[in-house]
């Protein structure tokens, strides 16, 4: 035996049952989340799994760099508004960030710094190299983990530290100081940028001269939605090319889905539930006609 | 992180018009229509009409390059 569905107007609307400004938020903050909590598991699956699969794929193919908010320089009026970041912002929590890192970054204390104030302790990736003679043997990559404490020079404040890990895949230890180089806390990559001196053996030729270059791993918070700099935009839109691009175009697409996702959610879906047939009147017309006759009714009964 | 991102950059672009179309046929359909059964079948149809229109886009474009 089928089942019969049942007509249009006498469906229950399960957006307009649940509270229209959490529900809104909720399909804002979280895509498929207020289909979800209205109870509309199918549609909040798709929209969940749809625009955050293109939202992702866009952040990973633009190595984190694709969501961002950035104004330019000497920027006045409607020029402030990033167009970009405009169609992003619509994936709600997961591109709101790229607001509160813009200020971040531009704080006075996220600077590159040549001391430390605290020690430091991370892993790190990166390579040993240098010139002078007897370098050859010294070089190579190296993966491990570095620690630098800051030291009272005779003139002024110095570093200090160690590196402990593998070189080339075999086990080292190098002693490190001075000439520390290490980038901004607060950046749009992952990897924070350090360089220092390996500390002169004194057994070794004195114009040897060999430093250890790397990363050491910034802290989500301290990289995600970060608005790179221009030389790093250059570098990323040079090296990745067209891949860059689609990053963008899929960010995009995912926060204006999103918009279309958070109107079904509030509003309803736009054409309606999908079975009503060709020049019956909408449902909203249909529960109107349906009320006429009642209401007649009523006003005869009350004026008797 | 950027293990995920090399992977990624290593599929030919081409391919990422699949699931983009996939994703916005599915998303603009569902909000359309509340039934399930129509949101797939308007969205499979959607799917189809623009890869056939992005490759009736690349036959032309290809056909009007060939030789320059």
């Amino acid at each position: 035996m089928s089942s019969v569905p049942a007509p249009p107007q006498a469906r229950h609307k399960p957006w307009e049952e649940a509270n229209p400004i959490v529900s809104g938020l909720l399909a804002f903050l979280i895509p498929g989340a207020g289909h979800l909590y209205q109870g509309r598991v199918f549609k909040g699956l798709v929209y969940l799994i749809c625009i955050h699969g293109a939202f992702f794929t866009g952040m990973c193919l633009g190595e984190g760099m694709a969501v961002h908010y950035k104004v330019p320089p000497n920027a006045q009026g409607f020029q402030k508004i990033s167009l970009s970041y405009v169609a992003q912002v619509g994936a709600g929590a997961w591109a709101l960030p790229a607001i509160w890192q813009a200020r971040r970054v531009e704080a006075k204390e996220n600077q590159r710094t040549y001391s430390l104030t605290a020690p430091l302790t991370s892993s790190f990736t990166g390579i040993v190299d240098g010139d002078g003679p007897g370098s050859d043997g010294l070089t190579g990559e190296l993966v491990g983990t570095i620690s630098l404490q800051p030291t009272e020079g005779p003139a002024s404040r110095d570093v200090e530290g160690t590196f402990t890990g593998t070189r080339n895949g075999k086990p080292v230890e190098l002693a490190l100081a001075g000439g520390l180089d290490l980038d901004k806390p607060i950046g749009a990559s992952p990897g924070r940028f350090l360089r220092i001196r390996v500390a002169h053996e004194p057994d070794a030729h004195p114009n040897l001269d060999l430093a250890v270059t790397g990363v050491i791993p910034r802290p989500v918070w301290n990289w995600y939605e970060v608005p790179p700099d221009t030389p790093q935009l250059q570098e990323i839109t040079g090296r990745l090319g067209k891949y860059f691009e689609l990053a963008l175009v899929f960010t995009w697409i995912a926060g204006l889905l999103n918009i279309l996702a958070v109107w079904d959610c509030v509003k309803g879906p736009s054409l309606g539930f999908g079975d009503e047939t060709p020049g019956e009147p909408v449902p909203d017309e249909a529960a109107k006609v349906a009320v006429k006759p009642v209401a007649a009714v009523m006003a005869i009964e009350k004026g008797k | 992180m950027l293990a995920i991102s090399h992977v990624l950059q290593s599929i030919n672009v081409n391919w990422y018009l699949v699931p983009m179309v996939a994703v916005i046929s599915l998303c603009y359909s569902a909000s359309q229509y509340e039934l399930t059964d129509k949101i797939l079948r308007v969205a499979t149809k959607r799917f189809l009409y623009i890869l056939a229109f992005m490759a009736t886009a690349f036959a032309v474009l290809w056909f009007l390059s060939d030789g320059l």
